[in-house]
C-alpha cells in the first residue's frame, strides 16, 4: 500500500464519477461525488484504500441553490492523508442514505444533522431523538431560513434591567430635541 | 467471559510512572490561545457609539446604553455597548463589524462571580482585570473586512474637457454605482444630528438599496425641498462624521441624494409627494428673496395651506444658488426643477421686485399676515487696501452675478483673486474658463491670508481649480494694488504669519521682511460678503433688536422682535444652503404658530 494520494484518486476515477477535485494541501484533497455513489465509495475507501478512520461529517446550507452540501472526511492513518467527499443533496425534504453501518459513530453525526438542519438519515439509530436541543419546538435552528435574531428578541430580550437606545434617536433627544416642534 | 488482558492491563500503566505527564498540571489557570475570543474590551475614546455591534448581534446580547463619562456630540452618540454574557456566544461578529476597531475580545475566558448581574457590563467603562490584555481577538487585517471602506468613484469631466466650459463636472452615479455606494451605509444615523436640516439620511440611502426612489424623494422632502440643489452643492457636513470615515472613506451622502432626485422625473413630483390637492387657508405670507431659506419657508408654509408670495429682486429664482454658484457645479436647469415644483404648488413669485425700492416692508406688512426675509449676503466686502478703488478691482459676488445673467464682464489676461473660501474658488474657476475661452490660455492666481491647511474652501475645490490651470498661492496678506499709468500692474503681499489671535478673533499679522508682488492687470476680491439691510428703515428698524456683533436677533423660530417679521438664511446663520433650508423649515413652523395664535 505505497500509493500516493494522486494514485488513489486515479484509481477512484476509474470506478466512480469524481468532480471538482481540489488538492488543498499535500495531505488534504476535496472531491465532489454523486449522491448515489457516495456510500459505495465510502465502503471502497474503508475496505480497499485503507481510509479506515472516519473523521467527521458536516454540512453547508446553500439556501440560494436549494441544496445542502454534505462533507464526509476520511483519514488514512498510515499515510496521514485526508480526503473530503462532498455530495450535494436536495434541500427540500432532505434525506440521505445512512453510513452508520460503516462506522458506528456516524450515527451520532447524523442525529446532530437531523436536529440542526432537518436532514433525515432513514435507518440510522436514534436519529430522531433529541441531541442537544431538548424541548425544541421551532424549525431546525441551523437552517438558514431560521431567523436567529427574531428568535433571540422574542426569547431573551425581555430580561429585567435591559434597555437599548438607538444612536440616532438618542442624539436627537440630546442635541436637537425641539426640531419637530 | 473475562479476558486475561483485561485483568493485567491496569498494571501496564505502571510503566509510565516515572515519565513526564502529558496532561496540563493546572488546567484552570491556563492562558488561552493568543487569538482566543474571550471577554470584550472597548476603547472608549475610539468608540463612537454607532451601534453596529449591537445591530449585528444575532443573540441580542448587546445593548447601547448611556454612560456618564461620554458626552453626546457631533459624530459620537455618547452611547456605548453593554454586553450580556448570558446571551453572548463569543462569535466575535461585533468585533468584526466595529466601524472604528475600538471593540476587541481579550483572550480571558474565565471569570467567577456569584451574582449573575455581574455578567452584564459595559466593556471599557466597568473596569475588569483583563482590560490591559494585548492577546485576544482583533479584526485580523488585511483581507478580512466586512465593511466596504472605499467609495464608489464618481465620474467627472477631466480638467481638459472642463476648463473652457461651464458644463456640469460631476456626472452622477449610475443605478449600479448608487446601489453599491448605498450598500456601504451601516445605518447608524450618526450623520443625522450633524446635518443642519437633520435629514433622514440612513432612511433615504436605504431606499436606494431597496430600489424605492419615490419613497426616497418623500423622505427628502420631509426636511429639504431642494434636493437637486443640495445633492450637488451641499457642504455635506454629514460626511465628516460618517462612521465609515474612521477607517475608510465616508459615504458619498451628497451624491446619493442627487441620485434619488435625478431619478425622479419632475412631472411625477406631485403624484409622488401627494401634493396635488392642498387645502388653502385665508392667511397670506410674503417672502423676501427666493434663495434657499425663502424657498424652504415658502414650501413648508404652502404645504400647511398658507397663501405664499415671494418677492425676488432678480429675474430668476434661487438667490446665491443661481447668482453665486457657477453652473459647472450647479446647472440652472436643476435649480429650476426644485423651484418649479415649489411654484407648482401655488406659491407665487414676483420677479424684478426689490423690497425697499419697488415695494416697502410696510406695504408688505399691510397686505400680508406675516413676512419672512431671507435676503442673503450679496454685497461683496473689500480689503480697502490702497488701490482697491481702481475700476479693474472687482467684487467676486458682483462678477458671479453678471456671469449668471450672461452679461459681458471684463476678463483680463492676468488676474489676481484675493480670498480662500468657496466663493474665491468659484470666481477663480469661472474666470479661468472665461480666460481660456477668450485668450486660449489661463493665467490666474489666487491668494489668501490663510495658509493651505486652514483655507476655508472645500479641499476638492482647491484641487480642481489647480487641475484646471489656476495657481493657488495661499498664506499672503494683500497690502497694496500697484497702479502705474492708471493700470493695475500687480498686488503687493506680505507673508501672513497668523490669521487669528489667541482668543480666536480675526487679527492677522504679517512679516514685513517677507514680501513679494503678484503680477496682474485685474484684481478680484472674494473675502466675504455682507448683508444689505437698506430695506429696514425708520420705525421698523428702531423696533428691531440687533446683538453686539450687529446681527439681527431672532428667537428659535427665526422670529424677530417684531412679531410678524421673521428672518433666516445667510443673514442669520451660515452662509450655506443647508442652514438656509433648515432655517426656512423652522421659520415656517414659527409663522404657523404665530398665525394660529393670532386668529
Amino acid at each position: 500500500m505505497n500509493t500516493t494520494i494522486e494514485e488513489t484518486l486515479t484509481s477512484l476515477e476509474s470506478r466512480f464519477e469524481l468532480k471538482d477535485i481540489k488538492q488543498q494541501r499535500g495531505d488534504l484533497v476535496f472531491v465532489t461525488v454523486k449522491k448515489e455513489q457516495l456510500i459505495s465509495l465510502l465502503t471502497h475507501m474503508r475496505d480497499n484504500e485503507n481510509f479506515t478512520h472516519f473523521v467527521m461529517l458536516s454540512v453547508v446550507d446553500w439556501i440560494e441553490d436549494g441544496v445542502f452540501q454534505l462533507s464526509y472526511i476520511l483519514n488514512n492513518p498510515e499515510k496521514h492523508v485526508d480526503i473530503v467527499f462532498r455530495c450535494m443533496i436536495e434541500r427540500e425534504n432532505a434525506s440521505m442514505e445512512s453510513a452508520h453501518h460503516l462506522w458506528k459513530q456516524v450515527a451520532t453525526y447524523q442525529r446532530e444533522l437531523y436536529e440542526m438542519y432537518g436532514i433525515d438519515f432513514p435507518g440510522s439509530p436514534r436519529v430522531h431523538e433529541s441531541f442537544i436541543l431538548e424541548g425544541w419546538d421551532d424549525i431546525p435552528p441551523m437552517r438558514r431560513e431560521f431567523d436567529t435574531k427574531k428568535y433571540s428578541e422574542d426569547t431573551y430580550f425581555p430580561r429585567p434591567g435591559r434597555e437599548s437606545k438607538d444612536p440616532k434617536e438618542h442624539m436627537k433627544n440630546k442635541l436637537y430635541p425641539d426640531a419637530d416642534k | 467471559m473475562i479476558k486475561l488482558k483485561d485483568i493485567l492491563s491496569p498494571f501496564t500503566a505502571w510503566n509510565n510512572v516515572f515519565k513526564a505527564p502529558v496532561t496540563i498540571k493546572d488546567p484552570l489557570n491556563r492562558e488561552a490561545a493568543p487569538r482566543y475570543r474571550g471577554f470584550h474590551f472597548n476603547d472608549i475614546e475610539k468608540c463612537i457609539g454607532c451601534g453596529a455591534c449591537s445591530m449585528i448581534c444575532e443573540n441580542e446580547a448587546i445593548d447601547m446604553v448611556e454612560v456618564a463619562t461620554v458626552e453626546t456630540t457631533d459624530g459620537d452618540s455618547g452611547l456605548r455597548p453593554r454586553v450580556d454574557y448570558g446571551r453572548c456566544c463569543w462569535c466575535a461578529l461585533c468585533v468584526d463589524v466595529c466601524s472604528t476597531e475600538s471593540l476587541t475580545m481579550t483572550n480571558e475566558f474565565k471569570w467567577v462571580s456569584e451574582d449573575p448581574e455581574d455578567f452584564r457590563y459595559i466593556p471599557g467603562i466597568d473596569e475588569k482585570p483583563w482590560d490591559n490584555r494585548t492577546e485576544g481577538w482583533k479584526k485580523p487585517a488585511p483581507n478580512y473586512e466586512f465593511n466596504q471602506l472605499e467609495r464608489v468613484n464618481m465620474e467627472m469631466l477631466g480638467p481638459e474637457e472642463r476648463s473652457d466650459s461651464f458644463v456640469e463636472i460631476v456626472q452622477g452615479y449610475s443605478k449600479e454605482q448608487a446601489e453599491k455606494e448605498a450598500d456601504r451605509c451601516i445605518d447608524c444615523g450618526l450623520c443625522v444630528a450633524t446635518c443642519p436640516a437633520h435629514m433622514g439620511i440612513p432612511e433615504y440611502i436605504k431606499t436606494v438599496r431597496n430600489e424605492n426612489l419615490e419613497e426616497g424623494l418623500r423622505i427628502m422632502y420631509e426636511t429639504n425641498p431642494l434636493p437637486e440643489i443640495c445633492g450637488r452643492i451641499c457642504t455635506h457636513k454629514c460626511e465628516t462624521v460618517c462612521a465609515m470615515g474612521h477607517r475608510g472613506e465616508p459615504l458619498s451622502i451628497r451624491w446619493l441624494k442627487r441620485y434619488i432626485a435625478d431619478q425622479n422625473p419632475a412631472e411625477e413630483y406631485q403624484r409622488i409627494l401627494h401634493s396635488n390637492d392642498i387645502d388653502t387657508n385665508d392667511k397670506k405670507v410674503a417672502i423676501i428673496g427666493s434663495g434657499a431659506s425663502g424657498l424652504s419657508t415658502a414650501y413648508y408654509l404652502r404645504v400647511l395651506g398658507y397663501q405664499v408670495k415671494i418677492f425676488e429682486e432678480f429675474e430668476a429664482a434661487g438667490g446665491m444658488m443661481r447668482y453665486g454658484i457657477p453652473s459647472y457645479r450647479l446647472p440652472y436647469d436643476q435649480i429650476d426643477k426644485d423651484v418649479n415644483y415649489i411654484l407648482s404648488l401655488g406659491v407665487e413669485i414676483q420677479y424684478n421686485t426689490k423690497v425697499g425700492k419697488d415695494i416697502t416692508l410696510e406695504e408688505l406688512h399691510e397686505e400680508y399676515d406675516a413676512v419672512f426675509s431671507g435676503t442673503g449676503m450679496h454685497a461683496g466686502r473689500s480689503t480697502k487696501i490702497p488701490g482697491s478703488d481702481h475700476k479693474h478691482n472687482y467684487m467676486a459676488a458682483g462678477l458671479l452675478n453678471k456671469i449668471t445673467k450672461g452679461e459681458e464682464i471684463h476678463v483680463a489676461k492676468e488676474i489676481i483673486v484675493i480670498g480662500g473660501g468657496n466663493v474665491a474658488m468659484d470666481i477663480t474657476r469661472s474666470l479661468a474658463r472665461l480666460q481660456n475661452q477668450k485668450y486660449g490660455e489661463i493665467n490666474i492666481l489666487t491668494t489668501s491670508l490663510e495658509s493651505e491647511d486652514i483655507m476655508p474652501a472645500d479641499r476638492e475645490e482647491v484641487v480642481e481649480a489647480r487641475e484646471e490651470g489656476a495657481t493657488i498661492d495661499p498664506g499672503w496678506g494683500p497690502q497694496e494694488i500697484i497702479i502705474e499709468d492708471d493700470e493695475i500692474k500687480g498686488l503687493r503681499v506680505q507673508r501672513c504669519t497668523r490669521v487669528f489671535d489667541e482668543e480666536g478673533r480675526f487679527n492677522p499679522k504679517f512679516d514685513e521682511k517677507d514680501e513679494k508682488i503678484f503680477k496682474g492687470d485685474m484684481v478680484v476680491e472674494a473675502i466675504g460678503q455682507g448683508a444689505d439691510f437698506s430695506y429696514l428703515k425708520g420705525e421698523l428698524k428702531d423696533q428691531l433688536a440687533f446683538n453686539q456683533r450687529g446681527r439681527l436677533e431672532v428667537n428659535e423660530y427665526f422670529q424677530s422682535s417684531i412679531p410678524w417679521l421673521f428672518f433666516g438664511g445667510d443673514i442669520i446663520q451660515g452662509p450655506d444652503v443647508i442652514h438656509g433650508i433648515a432655517n426656512g423649515h423652522k421659520a415656517a413652523r414659527g409663522i404657523d404658530k404665530y398665525l394660529q395664535a393670532n386668529t
